[in-house]
């Protein structure tokens, strides 16, 4: 196991002492917020030449805020604090980030933070597919300065992200979405302690008439390489009423959008067809939340 | 290269001299003896290592001893300061709730934290509190009761 | 039947209370001083000779005390399993410590003992190993053709064993059938998930003796096989018996490579050696065996069994270890004996395969053959119209019947019957709906699943040797001592046999403490496994409370100057049958154990001989019988026709117990054995890359077990008393049963709610999809 290899554990206690260290050890440093998935890398043997991990907790990033720009979630926020944020508890549009909250269980939700989830590139994750439809992008600091990188160029491959070596993950931010949003978000797995067999999460935005002005359709689990944007299937939705057959018919497209994979878990035709039946109940459960 | 590090242990101030890739698991059997937590799996699936860092349940295996700097670690060892057994702990030897026992210590903490936000929860609740915490002896159904007694302060 | 007072009740574990503050009494808590560590290095490979190993490099790291290597240890073929005498005919012994012929991924080719487990795994690292890569078969079929590699020299064709049974005439009995019905049901490979892992330390002393410390199941067998491996004689071997270990259900009942590994290097280095296995190696180390079975079932008109034909192939991967008792048990308790048919024929075939070796699980091959025996019954009531139950009972043995298989045995107490009326009952099971008739997205249907016969113990089968022992010591508190080589791994049979002994000796449960043990000071007893502890070794403890409760009577018989017989105990006292005289238990102790002549106020005293010495009961025998308990359980469950998704709602157990012992450590049983009788059913599997041979299932996230939010909400025992008349105060047997029966019962319902039949474990949602035509 690579991670007995590891030869240092350094607690920086500001962005500047990250930057230095990221600078020193480049590829051979990993970043640690909550710590909660370093094992499950090592496991995978992704932490081979790893040298150094330079834990972020002390840096002082550790808010929820309501920022001009939208909601601001720091990199060190616990998933337990952030269920517990105002505006993830109440408003209707934050559902499908409610919902992914919940599945994990205790241990996980007090130690995983919103930075270490999304930096880790997992497509298996929850946390991912529910922020992806609702537009969230990544907040990342580098020696020039902080950056903005949208999620879909953020998750660049399977455990791969779009970060440079000398950057790192300092939160996300929640765009304003337009008034009358709403979101779900359903995982599909074995028993209540699994990684997604199927994950989707779906956002509407209509207009006072009911009209649907944004759709975000997100598929995630073993699908793809990242979580996918089903965009066709999106298309069918905009500018609907978002009646049953409507639903149905961008339930079915998302079919068309997503290249699965077999695994021990299930089969490609299995996860095809439950993207769409998790699609169709995330739909109309957005829908539901909207009244 | 070792760090040393200040934290808090079941209420006492301890120094600790820690490998960078040691878990707060292997410390608190190793270094201080608590073999109350235990070692199920090792990768956060079974929450037999389960303890409260600063009041929150946390698997022990996957947290790193050297991020412990000034922080409060409480084993099961430590659920009560004055050697009185917790309503908890008290509820799984009455309800039948404990066979094997090796599971038994990661649930209560897990449900001890729950409870403390939780007040006179019902079946549903206590169910996914637990959900990170695997028993294959007792199938569950004694450990919910327990904690539901516990929980409702009968 | 006699009133107890302390058996039936629900008394508290003494063990709990320890447990629930950290339980210091597991064995992986064992350290000893100057204890080593030691890690094993495992094949990549499935099918290999090793042509050279290198660990010079290994042995030159600092911290490293010795590296043990195949040429290092005794080359005498062994089996590991528990509890058959060493060289019985049944076993077969087709394994080294260390083997330079790889037969599986995972196999263990060298050791390292170092100061620490760290330093010991960077020695694995520098261990250069050799392999010639051999081809290799991962299932049955393959293994079995001609041309196949031969994984071992005696086994042609890769059977390592091939019994058959037959009885009657066949295929008269297929003639005369009205109706035949033909299926194949197959079973996967699934793990105990004790959630110890397997972890000993082995100490050898100066003279080569050896004292163990596992977390095992069976102190004696492990000092047997230990020996027998080694080439000691058992007397050079101590276990010592753990307090409790975490979790076992038949999966410890093998030496792992650990103590002969760890034994060997104790030897070389003059320390102890410990080594304490990780979850993946657990993963890769014992199972249920997978078994395809083939059944042929003829069955006239009337609903009756006319010939009944069965064979079996299971995959016991690179050695048979329990694979050659587990065909037997299957063949035997998983088909033949279930239901009552003249004419039937059961073949089996235990066949090598390169893939992990299997072990004991709970219910030990009888869950594999009661999931396709009751499937198809429920196939057949289903196309021809008959009522489940009804169709049972026109199959099932009486009570009084002779045993069907062990001679000399009656079926003494059997409750097949009200077992299923009673569950039938509690379940509302007249209320029960065609999956025709049925409705909506999700759909809910009840099913039942039966073991119409089981075992208390071995009593009666060849080569298993069934005997107890127990020393019972009492204290001049009025309190007893037992000495039991029992081990609980969780079940609670410290707590039944203290309340047996209790029961006989007129004590209360606490006042009765299981004490240490070692093999060197308690009698022989069988291993916790076979639902044999209550029946069995309770019989023992028993007899030897009866043995000491004796000699009790005959020293207070002299205290009230009366006839032994004229006395009786009760509530910590001995009592004068039908006076008010009587005593404590300790003053009665207390006298036996006092000077011949002793100081009272009244002067010097004189006490006679004959009630001097300490008193003590000892016994050590074989249990009269090997009753058979019943089970049914009845389930209903909730499927979700849009994902395949199954929720089960609820369980209702009946079991034919004799008598119940401590009903909340009974219940206990059943619900934990719900939880794995479902997880079998619905979604444990462990799973290989179908051509390197390497677990992908190897961890909990991967390999899933019912976590609280999947179990039903509702789950009842029904225990029936049916006082078995050779029991303990009534006693059979209990725990098995309720990890064999859920499984069908949820295929059963399975197809009661959306007509769906799966025929091969686990029935995952995607196998319901594909089965409702949705993929």
């Amino acid at each position: 196991m690579s991670l007995t290899n590891v030869k240092e554990y350094f607690t920086p206690s500001g962005k500047d002492e990250v930057l230095e260290l990221l600078q020193t050890y480049g590829d051979s440093a990993l970043i640690v917020a909550g710590g909660s998935f370093v094992h499950g890398l090592d496991a995978r043997d992704l932490l081979i030449g790893i040298d150094a991990l330079i834990d972020i907790k002390n840096i002082g990033l550790d808010e929820v805020r309501n920022t001009s720009e939208g909601l601001s979630v720091d990199a060190l926020v616990t998933f337990t604090e952030l269920k517990k944020a105002g505006e993830i508890k109440d408003r209707p549009e934050f559902g499908a980030v409610r919902d992914a909250l919940e599945y994990p269980p205790l241990q996980i939700r007090n130690l995983a933070t919103i930075g270490g989830n999304i930096a880790s590139a997992c497509p298996y994750f929850d946390v991912p597919t529910a922020i992806m439809a609702l537009d969230a992008v990544v907040q990342a600091q580098g020696p020039a300065g902080s950056r903005t990188i949208d999620l879909q160029s953020f998750f660049a491959g399977l455990f791969q992200n779009a970060l440079e070596t000398n950057e790192f993950v300092t939160g996300i931010t929640f765009p304003q979405l337009p008034a009358r949003s709403a979101s779900a978000f359903i995982k599909l797995e074995s028993n209540a302690n699994d990684l997604a067999i199927v994950n989707v999460a779906a956002r509407i935005s209509v207009d006072d008439a009911g009209v649907c002005q944004a759709a975000r359709l997100v598929v995630g689990g073993g699908v793809a390489e990242t979580p996918v944007r089903a965009a066709a299937a999106e298309a069918l939705l905009e500018g609907s009423t978002l009646s049953e057959e409507t639903v149905q018919k961008a339930a079915e497209a998302v079919g068309t959008e997503l290249d699965p994979m077999s695994d021990h878990r299930a089969s490609a035709a299995y996860r095809l067809a439950m993207a769409c039946t998790l699609t169709r109940r995330a739909v109309r459960q957005a829908i539901e939340r909207l009244k | 290269m070792k760090k040393l590090i200040t934290l808090e242990i079941n209420g006492e101030l301890t120094e600790l001299s820690v490998e960078p890739s040691e878990s707060l698991l292997q410390v608190l059997r190793r270094q201080y003896g608590l073999t109350g937590t235990k070692r199920g799996c090792d990768s956060g699936g079974c929450g037999c290592c389960t303890v409260h860092l600063d009041g929150k349940a946390v698997y022990s295996c996957m947290v790193f001893a050297s991020s412990l700097q000034n922080r409060r670690v409480t084993t099961i060892e430590g659920l009560t300061g004055d050697g009185e057994l917790d309503p908890l702990q008290t509820a799984f030897v009455e309800k039948g709730a404990v066979q094997c026992g090796y599971c038994t210590c990661g649930i209560i903490m897990t449900a001890k934290e729950f409870l403390s936000h939780e007040s006179d929860p019902d079946e549903e609740q206590i169910r996914h509190a637990i959900a990170g915490n695997l028993c294959r002896c007792t199938g569950y159904h004694k450990i919910v009761e327990a904690i539901k007694t516990a929980g409702s302060g009968s | 039947m006699t009133k107890t007072t302390v058996v039936g009740q629900s008394v508290l574990r003494p063990d709990a209370y320890e447990k629930v503050r950290g339980g210091k009494g597991f064995p992986v808590n064992v350290t000893l001083p100057g204890m080593l560590h030691a890690k094993l290095l495992r094949s990549p490979y499935p099918h290999a000779r090793i042509v050279g190993i290198d660990a010079s490099e290994a042995e030159k790291l600092p911290g490293v005390k010795a590296v043990l290597l195949p040429e290092d240890v005794p080359q005498k073929k062994f089996c590991p399993v528990f509890f058959v005498p060493t060289m019985a005919a049944s076993m077969i012994q087709d394994m080294l410590i260390l083997s330079n012929t790889v037969r599986y991924t995972g196999q263990p080719v060298a050791a390292v003992a170092a100061t620490s487990i760290e330093i010991a795994e960077q020695a694995l690292e520098l261990i250069d190993v050799e392999y010639e890569e051999l081809d290799a078969v991962f299932d049955t079929e393959s293994a079995m053709r001609d041309g196949a590699p031969r994984l071992h020299e005696a086994a042609e064709n890769n059977i390592a064993k091939n019994p058959v049974f037959e009885f009657g005439d066949l295929e008269a009995g297929f003639a005369e059938a009205d109706h035949i019905f033909e299926g194949t049901y197959k079973t996967q490979r699934a793990h105990t998930c004790y959630m110890e892992p397997r972890v000993c330390v082995v100490d050898c002393d100066a003279d080569g003796r050896l004292t163990v410390h596992s977390s095992m199941q069976h102190m004696f067998g492990l000092r047997e096989k230990l020996a027998f491996a080694l080439d000691l004689p058992d007397s050079m071997v101590k276990v010592i018996k753990p307090p409790y270990i975490g979790g076992g259900f038949g999966g410890k009942l093998d030496i792992g490579y650990i103590e002969p590994i760890a034994a060997l290097l104790s030897r070389k280095t003059g320390r102890p050696v410990r080594i304490e296995q990780t979850r993946f190696e657990d993963f890769i180390s014992t199972t249920r065996n997978p078994i395809e079975v083939y059944l042929k079932t003829g069955i006239r008109a009337d609903g009756t069994f006319t010939a009944r034909y069965a064979r079996s192939t299971l995959d016991c991967g690179a050695h048979a270890t329990h694979g050659a008792e587990v065909i037997m048990v299957h063949g035997m308790f998983g088909i033949l004996l279930t239901y009552r048919c003249q004419n039937q024929t059961w073949e089996g075939r235990t066949v090598y395969t390169n893939n992990m070796i299997g072990g004991g699980y709970r219910g030990y091959g009888s869950p594999q053959g009661c999931f396709a025996v009751e499937s198809q019954i429920d196939e057949i009531c289903n196309e021809l119209g008959f009522d489940p139950i009804e169709f049972r009972l026109k199959n099932a043995h009486h009570e009084g019947d002779p045993h069907p298989f062990l001679q000399g045995f009656n079926l003494t107490t059997y409750r097949f019957e009200d077992c299923l009326r009673q569950g039938a009952e509690r379940i509302d099971w007249t209320q029960r709906t065609s999956p025709d008739s049925k409705q909506g997205v999700l759909r809910r249907g009840v099913g039942l699943g039966c073991q119409p016969l089981w075992v208390s113990g071995c009593v009666g089968f060849p080569d298993i040797y069934e005997h107890s022992g127990a020393i019972i010591t009492m204290n001049p508190d009025g309190t007893a001592n037992l000495a039991n080589a029992t081990v609980d791994m969780g079940s609670g049979q410290i707590t039944t046999l203290c309340q047996i002994a209790a029961e006989e000796l007129g004590l209360r449960a606490d006042q009765v403490r299981m004490t240490y043990a070692d093999t060197e000071t308690v009698p022989f007893d069988a291993p916790s496994h076979a639902s044999r502890v209550t029946y069995s070794a309770g019989n023992a403890v028993k007899a030897a409370a009866a043995d000491a409760k004796q000699k009790l009577l005959e020293v207070a018989a002299i205290m009230l100057d009366t006839d032994a017989g004229d006395l009786e105990v009760r509530e910590g006292h001995v009592h004068q049958t039908g006076t008010d005289r009587k005593l404590t238990i300790a003053e009665v102790v207390t006298r036996a154990e006092s000077p011949f002549v002793q100081m009272t106020a009244e002067g010097p005293m004189p006490t006679t001989i004959a009630e001097k010495g300490t008193i003590i009961g000892v016994s050590s025998l074989a249990p009269p019988s090997n009753p058979s308990p019943s089970s049914v359980e009845f389930v209903e469950v909730e499927v979700d026709t849009e994902t395949g998704e199954v929720k089960v709602l609820q369980a209702v157990f009946a079991h034919d117990v004799g008598k119940l012992i401590n009903p909340a450590a009974a219940e206990g049983q059943v619900e934990g054995g719900f939880q794995q009788g479902m997880g079998y059913a619905l979604m444990e599997n462990i799973q290989f890359d179908a051509e390197t041979g390497t677990c992908l299932t190897g961890d909990f996230l991967d390999y899933k077990i019912p976590t609280a939010v999947e179990m039903p909400r509702r789950i009842e025992s029904i225990f029936i008393e049916s006082n078995e008349p050779t029991g303990p105060f009534g006693a059979k047997s209990l725990s098995e049963p309720c990890c064999t029966v859920p499984a069908p019962a949820i295929a059963n319902a399975i197809f009661n709610a959306v007509g769906v039949r799966v025929k091969e474990l686990p029935i995952t949602p995607e196998k319901i999809l594909a089965g409702l035509g949705k993929l």
